[in-house]
């Protein structure tokens, strides 16, 4: 199940705030519930990986 | 593909064909034109030049005529025997030229017919006007040899215009199938071709009109946020497919936005 990806959701969360999770939801097109079920796959987790970086560049 | 790349592709499509059938139907019409100028250039003014060499021929027996009738003295037999003997000439030269130029079997045919039967006529003639000359103008024992000689070749003519006018009226007749049939022939094709591009227009536009239907639909959810059950299935590599992506996330954003007050 997507541990990691719902890691990085907590992580955004507590650097951005439910702002932050609502643009990575936007950006992934992935809600945090979905992340939790969806798979550690290394394409996920470039995605959002990707996301974050964008976002915290936007900050 | 992109509607914008479709429809710019259609567009031009239409406007390649539109050119095409202008072109096709202005060279279709310059064949036309080319093919009834040889009508006139060919069977037509040879029909004429046959009644013309008619004319001549009857000119000739009346030349002939006057030979006999007023050809009493030297100077009027010398004036009538040179228009005789050049009128003949110019029958003879315009049959053979006007033989050599036709298409027409059948025309030919009568014209070396009237050529032979003219030859041996002139034969006649000359046998005629040796007795006319040398019995002190005995114009009787000279048409006497003559006589009712010019109607062979006279056929002869008659049967030439005859087939030469039947020649073009069958000539103008399969100009004008065989424009008919290349019409028909090029308006089927481009025909054919503007049903092929309608349909590929009207396929592509009955795509966009359904799923920008489907657009709105997800839109005017989201613009309530009516979210539950939402489901946005608008694929495809074009512009609506990229709203549709959009709208997956903004989709997205509102979930998450819900899951975090519900929190």
């Amino acid at each position: 199940m997507g541990i990691l990806l719902a890691k990085r959701y907590e992580e955004i969360g507590h650097e951005m705030g439910a702002v932050g999770r609502m643009k990575l939801a936007m950006l992934t097109k992935m809600t945090s519930g979905a992340a939790e079920k969806a798979e550690d796959s290394a394409s996920n987790l470039k995605l959002i990986d990707d996301a974050i970086l964008q976002l915290r560049k936007a900050v | 593909m992109r509607i914008s790349t479709k429809l710019i592709t259609i567009t031009l499509g239409s406007a390649v064909l539109v050119t095409g059938l202008v072109t096709s139907l202005v060279v279709e019409l310059k064949s036309v034109a080319i093919g009834y100028a040889h009508i006139l250039q060919g069977p037509v003014q040879q029909a004429a030049e046959a009644r013309r060499i008619q004319v001549n021929f009857l000119v000739q027996v009346q030349d002939w005529k006057d030979i006999l009738l007023r050809g009493l003295n030297p100077e009027d037999l010398a004036k009538y025997t040179s228009q005789f003997h050049a009128q003949e000439a110019k029958v003879k030269a315009d049959t053979r030229a006007l033989a050599n130029a036709t298409d027409d079997g059948a025309t030919r045919q009568s014209l070396n017919d009237f050529l032979a039967d003219d030859e041996a006529l002139s034969a006649k003639y000359e046998a005629a006007y040796d007795v006319y000359t040398t019995h002190n103008f005995d114009y009787k024992a000279a048409d006497a040899i003559v006589r009712g000689m010019d109607r062979g070749p006279g056929e002869h003519l008659d049967n030439a215009v005859a087939e030469l006018n039947a020649y073009a009226v069958s000539t103008a007749a399969a100009q004008r199938a065989n424009s008919i049939r290349q019409l028909i022939i090029l308006l089927a094709i481009v025909g054919g071709l503007f049903f092929v591009d309608s349909i590929v227009y009207c396929s592509v536009l009955f795509g966009v009109l359904k799923r920008l239907g489907q657009l709105k639909a997800v839109s005017d959810r989201l613009a309530v946020a009516d979210i539950e059950g939402l489901r946005i299935d608008i694929s495809g590599h074009d512009e609506i497919g990229a709203i549709g992506d959009s709208l997956k996330g903004v989709e997205a954003a509102i979930h998450e936005l819900l899951a975090v007050h519900a929190h």
